[in-house]
């Protein structure tokens, strides 16, 4: 099959799999496996959003009391960060959209958004360290970690349960953006050698998806655990 | 030469050497973002009014059309093949199911636990009640009309825990010993 085309077309895309007939073929399958993927995560992480119902459904007063701890302007800091970086992230995909193949400007543009798409995780990780920071230092910690009545911090109820959920949530989150940030440095890579251009450009495509997907968590954990009362 | 198919539907392999693609205006994004940072500084500042019970649905409304605007225009599910906003709706329904039938279930599993008596938990046990109120309980408020309204003989116990632990359950909680080996 892959023979025939191979004939029939002269012209060869290096980048075609041999058991693809055609590069659109070959997209179309990569994304909607990535689809598929995306869905596994938002599957997961809906099991961390359901504890954050349930802990809220139980103890209402509880969870107000402790997130009055939790910083609002480091998290909408990230937010505005993260929606930033989905932008640039965007940008970096249409740049390969858009490049003709062999033109070595369209592997610049691309590395120029996933630069800033890369500072801006990188901000966002940033922030995360302090935040986290703080939190470590006032004994915030879930479980049998929590120990903040000891650093002055009197929290009705059961902080350490929202604070559990807390941690799982941003730090499952956080997992992410590191996962995205490596991910992006190998597109760089790749960019660099030229691999990307209109012709070829699923793999960054699918980065954007996976980019894209860190952000909506965010976008919804943000007024959860920052904001709700 | 064999057939060639694209998104389910046998093409002409000569005709697709290009890759099909939606290439959206810089302009689009540039709104779209726009509209993002607008709309997360609407869930902030209403973050500052009290808004009551209406807060929670508020902020997720608000979290929904960001959503969509993300999914919409920046996953370019907007033009994409309907396939995959098939498969991410598809999941949403899923989480929808989830979401829905076990609150559903704790809403609804005092009452049954009242009515057949079928109170799973022995606390009393587990850590010789000790351990801080967790979750669900047979309330003793509850389970005492219930009994008025449905003649009781239930020999209690269980209900009575709950009641005495819930004062000092708060007194407790930040004691990293209190909940050692309980759940």
């Amino acid at each position: 099959m892959s023979n025939a085309h191979h004939h029939s077309t002269g012209e060869h895309n290096p980048h075609l799999a041999h058991h693809f007939d055609t590069m659109g073929q070959q997209a179309g399958a990569a994304k909607l496996g990535m689809w598929l993927f995306l869905a596994t995560e938002i599957l997961m992480f809906s099991g961390l959003f359901l504890a954050y119902f349930i802990t809220r459904m139980f103890y209402p007063d509880m969870v107000l009391g402790a997130h009055e701890h939790l910083s609002k302007v480091a998290g909408g800091i990230n937010t505005c960060v993260l929606l930033v970086s989905s932008f640039t992230m965007a940008m970096a995909v249409r740049a390969a959209q858009v490049g003709k193949p062999g033109d070595p400007k369209t592997g610049a543009e691309i590395k120029k958004y996933l630069i800033f798409t890369l500072l801006c995780a990188a901000t966002f990780m940033v922030v995360k360290y302090f935040e986290y920071s703080a939190k470590f230092e006032h004994g915030m910690l879930p479980g049998k970690f929590y120990t903040a009545h000891l650093h002055g911090y009197e929290i009705d109820g059961l902080p350490h349960i929202f604070f559990g959920v807390y941690f799982l949530m941003t730090g499952l989150h956080g997992v992410h953006v590191l996962v995205g940030m490596f991910i992006m440095i190998w597109i760089y890579l790749r960019a660099s050698r030229g691999d990307f251009s209109s012709q070829n450009y699923a793999a960054v495509e699918n980065t954007g998806l996976y980019w894209h997907l860190v952000d909506l968590v965010w976008i919804f954990l943000f007024p959860l655990l920052y904001l709700v009362r | 030469m064999s057939k060639v198919y694209l998104n389910g539907k046998p093409v002409d392999p000569h005709s697709v050497h290009e890759v099909h693609h939606h290439v959206s205006p810089v302009s689009l994004y540039i709104v779209i973002l726009g509209a993002l940072l607008v709309l997360t500084g609407l869930t902030f500042a209403v973050s500052y009014a009290d808004l009551g019970a209406a807060s929670l649905p508020v902020a997720m409304l608000v979290a929904f059309v960001k959503a969509s605007l993300v999914v919409g225009y920046f996953m370019h599910l907007k033009y994409d093949d309907r396939y995959h906003l098939f498969c991410f709706l598809g999941t949403i329904i899923f989480v929808g199911i989830f979401f829905g039938f076990t609150i559903f279930d704790l809403n609804s599993r005092d009452a049954l636990n009242d009515e057949q008596r079928t109170f799973v938990r022995v606390e009393e046990l587990v850590n010789g009640g000790n351990l801080p109120k967790v979750g669900i309980s047979n309330d003793p408020t509850r389970l005492a009309e219930y009994e008025a309204k449905h003649g009781g003989e239930h020999g209690g116990g269980h209900g009575e825990a709950k009641g005495d632990g819930h004062g000092e359950a708060k007194g407790e909680a930040p004691k990293a010993e209190g909940h050692g080996g309980g759940h």
